[in-house]
């Protein structure tokens, strides 16, 4: 790959680690979530591989197409942010899964509301349990933010994570995991991307032993 | 209406008319576009970051701001437009996330981004005449040698035109 830097560096051995650390993450995350919504979780197994910046909006579908983004972070021994993601349509029915109460009578704003509250808790404890299995496997204490969730297109929000990456270089390192929960009538699921700030892969590889 | 052509990120493209160009789902990056609307010709480019200084190299200059609004005043040059008629409309820049008493440059890179577009065509002597910025929505936008209209778009809260 052209103009690369530091992370032309990364050899298929990082990578496998990298997707390695993916595995463990997308497992806890899904034990998490299935222990949340007494259903059965499964997950694919994990991808990790460098895309150019350019190409990260176009990498996951159509850009127009209407999303449902959570957002945590954590700043301390390892910076990075992690991203749940899942089509609208499918956030609502996962939101829909632990809010207790029929809310189909209620005006659109506060239907919104909740399901917003329950999506970022939902996604806050995905991620939380993600970060959970990183902090076991490296020694690291890592604290997260208070998550934030965005509703909007796809491409928006790859927009935006292309631009994060875009800081460092011109790759992306996207580990990309999905979810599935069962005994439902429609498949649901959702992907998970790892954000690691400037530096933070680096120092994460070689505590791992591996750079 | 001419076969739209799709500006990605960091890319830019000019074009004479007849031309449509479009970019889909801008979040924290800017969708710019100068035009001449004497001479029917317009560029568009979807700059990400407000800042070249920091990266080590540029591969694609539409990336920043401060890389791509100089190149692209020199491809609409090559394309024979008078410097003095030239204006601009620009989109995007919203902050998609924003986390309780966090001020993370991170998240604000959009405003960052807005604030680069404006200064450096402010410098280049372009005058802006209308923009549709900052927020935290996400926008599609498309601009058409016809009309020299800037149609923007944004999930939720339907299309407006600068």
């Amino acid at each position: 790959m052209e103009a690369m830097e530091h992370t032309s560096d990364f050899t298929n051995f990082h990578m496998d680690a990298i997707r390695e650390v993916g595995n463990i993450g997308t497992g806890n995350a899904a034990t998490a979530l299935s222990r949340l919504l007494g259903r059965t979780v499964d997950m694919d197994v994990p991808v990790a591989e460098l895309v150019p910046i350019y190409e990260v909006a176009a990498h996951y579908g159509a850009p127009e197409m209407p999303v449902c983004a959570v957002l945590v972070r954590t700043e301390d021994e390892f910076s990075c942010s992690l991203i749940f993601m899942i089509d609208e349509e499918k956030a609502n029915l996962l939101a829909d899964l632990i809010i207790p109460m029929d809310i189909s009578g209620m005006d659109e704003d506060t239907q919104l509301q909740i399901r917003d509250s329950a999506l970022s808790e939902q996604g806050n404890i995905i991620l939380g349990a993600f970060l959970n299995a990183l902090a076991q496997i490296t020694g690291w204490v890592l604290p997260t933010t208070t998550p934030a969730v965005a509703r909007d297109m796809l491409g928006s929000i790859m927009d935006l994570v292309a631009s994060m990456f875009g800081v460092i270089g011109d790759s992306a390192m996207l580990v990309k995991t999905s979810l599935h929960i069962k005994d439902l009538d429609s498949e649901l699921g959702g992907t998970v991307i790892m954000i690691p700030d400037p530096g933070a892969l680096e120092a994460l590889l070689s505590k791992l032993g591996v750079l | 209406m001419t076969q739209p052509i799709h500006v990605g990120m960091a890319d830019l493209v000019v074009s004479k008319h007849p031309a449509t160009l479009i970019t889909l789902g801008l979040g924290s990056c800017i969708g710019l576009v100068i035009y001449d609307q004497i001479s029917k010709t317009a560029g568009m480019v979807h700059i990400m970051l407000p800042d070249s200084r920091e990266a080590k190299n540029i591969p694609k200059p539409g990336k920043f701001a401060d890389t791509a609004i100089p190149l692209l005043l020199e491809e609409l040059a090559k394309l024979g437009v008078n410097k003095s008629q030239l204006r601009a409309k620009m989109a995007g820049g919203a902050q998609m996330f924003s986390m309780p008493g966090k001020d993370s440059a991170i998240f604000a890179v959009g405003t960052r981004n807005v604030e680069a577009t404006t200064k450096m065509l402010a410098a280049a002597g372009i005058r802006l005449v209308s923009s549709d910025t900052g927020g935290s929505k996400g926008r599609s936008v498309e601009f058409s040698t016809e009309t020299m209209k800037f149609v923007v778009k944004t999930l939720g809260s339907g299309t407006k035109e600068l």
